[in-house]
């Protein structure tokens, strides 16, 4: 055998060798990925948020560029500005997420003023007039109002807690004796549509519903959630601190036959997903910033506005759902706001709820006109049904915040798909 | 340069002397100092250029890029020879061989047009490459050294349209 043949043979092997080896390699991988995903499965949403605000901030950190400041100092004063705004932000929603005590308020509220302007739609007027609609109205709207009163009636517990509370309870001031009388209204509040076997229409206080069985090891539950999102920051700062040697990293294991293909698509999906998740995040932030002003001016407290506006900024991410959603929180608050001033002359205050869905509507109108057409111009286009798919997926998978990374991982997949077939083809490896 | 910088690049300079932490970063400096393509560069703008380079190795006999691919990166020979080589139907033409301390491929920093030519490593080779949008990217970061990239590449090309025009004047008979 020639020395051209030995050597010909060699290299035959050692590619096998090779072959076999990455194959393995990649296979032990991937068991070893879906056995840490399976296991550590609660710290894989703080990592994917941790990495998704490093990388929606990277500009800003590329921006702020001191050439004497040594880099790990740079990350750290961009990132500690990014991270009081944050603070300060969340610290304004979290006060005004409401306790134990303010929740069983909001029910008592909700549940009083509900009752109290379907009682006023459905009243007949004062000079014994016929009203014709009100007959069609309660045959509608009763069964309805019927069901939401016993989905948000206080059970046999939470009734025994509001009163605690309202003679003062845990360190708190009494509940203020008007929601009081509320929780005793509602506690009259009958049935509107009379059952087929009931012996009487005003049959007294409605049935408790079953009382819940308290939740085991709620405490412990809690304590690993917040451990376990200790990490998002931890890995927005980690990854801050990267000045492309993570990108490097990865990229030097690609073989040379597609070291320039994946240069291009990897910057091509960097580019393409940076632009989509940027340009959510201002929607989103003109959207919040847009309600919590036309909130401020119908006369609901800054630190609520803000609040409201925030959720409802964040949860304009989903497509469809979030405007839903922030017309549910915007409404449901203007139903139990009391003693509320519009800053607009000539509004009522009465029909503030009326005002919430108009706002809701004109920021709607104005984030489909103007904001999107502007700040996701150039990013990637869904189509409908895909998000509406994706967003039903997402919730079953993981709840709200499968819904809010349904269309980010969508996104994610559509442009990586589309890039690397494209770039294959250009490349001429198929 | 300012003399801040003179001192800042002195520093880091001197630094990296006296540690000798990073050989191989030090070793890629001296030797990006040889290249023409930035000689012009001081020890801190090479090593901004350095940071965003991709060292690549190659079997002998191994394509670094192919004629008709778009072309996404500059390649600097660290050690190693590389044809450069143009196939037709029935022969091949080598255009030129390659040694260390070259480059090649450089239209690639400036847009995404084919490859002319091929590139072949004749023996195990190392390289450098240097990515197009890296290039972009050091722009914002450090716009001074990229200027400085991009006017060196501006008179390469200059350079070769003369060449060019010379070579079509030679070869076009006079009118008269």
């Amino acid at each position: 055998m020639s020395n051209g043949q030995d050597f010909e043979e060699i290299a035959r092997e050692r590619k096998t060798r090779r072959t076999v080896f990455y194959l393995t390699f990649a296979a032990l991988t991937l068991i070893v990925a879906g056995f840490l995903i399976w296991k550590l499965s609660s710290l894989i949403l703080p990592i994917i948020v941790g990495a998704l605000l490093a990388f929606v901030f990277r500009p800003v950190k590329e921006r702020f560029k001191i050439r004497w400041l040594p880099h790990e100092v740079q990350v750290l004063c961009s990132f500690a500005a990014i991270g009081l705004v944050l603070f300060f932000a969340f610290n304004t929603l979290r006060k005004h997420i409401p306790d134990e005590e303010q929740k069983l308020e909001f029910k008592v509220r909700l549940n009083y003023k509900l009752n109290e302007k379907y009682r006023q739609l459905v009243a007949k007027p004062a000079e014994e007039k016929s009203n014709a609609v009100a007959p069609l109205i309660e045959n509608e709207l009763g069964p309805l109002m019927d069901k939401f009163n016993q989905s948000i009636e206080l059970n046999p517990e939470e009734r025994d807690l509001f009163l605690k509370y309202a003679a003062g309870y845990n360190g708190k001031p009494p509940i203020e004796p008007k929601f009081v009388d509320y929780f005793r209204a509602n506690q009259r509040t009958g049935k509107y549509v009379i059952p087929e076997n009931a012996p009487d229409r005003e049959g007294g206080p409605i049935a408790p519903a079953a009382a819940q069985p308290p939740t085991p090891g709620k405490g412990a539950t809690l304590e690993n959630k917040v451990s376990a999102w200790m990490l998002a920051p931890l890995i927005f700062i980690f990854l801050g601190f990267d000045n492309g040697q993570i990108r490097r990293f990865f990229i030097g294991l690609v073989p040379n036959r597609y070291f320039e293909l994946s240069l291009t698509v990897v910057d091509r999906l960097d580019d393409a997903i940076g632009k989509y998740l940027r340009g959510t995040l201002t929607e989103c932030f003109l959207v919040g910033l847009t309600l919590t002003v036309g909130l401020v001016l119908l006369g609901i407290p800054p630190g609520i506005a803000v609040a409201i506006g925030m959720v409802a900024g964040l949860l304009n991410a989903i497509p469809f759902v979030g405007t839903a959603l922030a017309l549910v929180i915007g409404v449901g608050y203007a139903l139990i706001a009391e003693n509320v001033r519009p800053l607009i002359p000539g509004l009522n205050p009465n029909d503030l709820a009326l005002y919430v869905v108009i706002l809701v509507v004109i920021t709607h109108v104005l984030d489909d006109v103007v904001f999107q057409p502007f700040v996701l111009g150039s990013a990637v286009n869904v189509h409908p049904l895909v998000v509406v798919i994706a967003i039903i997926g997402g919730s079953l998978l993981m709840g709200l915040w499968g819904m809010l990374f349904a269309i980010p991982a969508v996104v994610v997949v559509k442009t990586a798909v589309a890039t690397f077939f494209k770039e294959l083809k250009a490349y001429r490896i198929i | 340069m300012s003399t801040r910088n003179l001192v800042a690049d002195k520093l880091l300079w001197e630094t990296l002397e006296r540690w000798k932490r990073s050989t191989p970063e030090l070793d890629r400096i001296q030797f990006l100092k040889t290249v023409p393509f930035f000689d012009q560069l001081s020890n801190r703008q090479l090593k901004s250029v350095s940071d965003i380079m991709f060292e690549r190795t190659y079997d002998a006999d191994e394509s670094i890029f192919e004629e008709g691919q778009p072309g996404a990166a500059l390649f600097l020979i660290l050690d190693g020879k590389v044809a450069v080589e143009v196939l037709r139907e029935t022969s091949t033409t080598r255009l030129a061989v390659l040694q260390k301390g070259a480059f090649f491929g450089e239209m690639a920093l400036l847009d995404e047009t084919p490859r002319s030519a091929t590139a072949r490593a004749l023996e195990p080779t190392r390289t450098l490459a240097l990515y197009r949008n890296d290039l972009t990217g050091l722009v914002h970061r450090d716009a001074k050294t990229a200027c400085q990239i991009y006017r060196v590449l501006a008179g390469m090309i200059a350079e070769r349209l003369r060449l060019t025009n010379e070579l079509v004047q030679m070869k076009t008979p006079a009118l008269d």
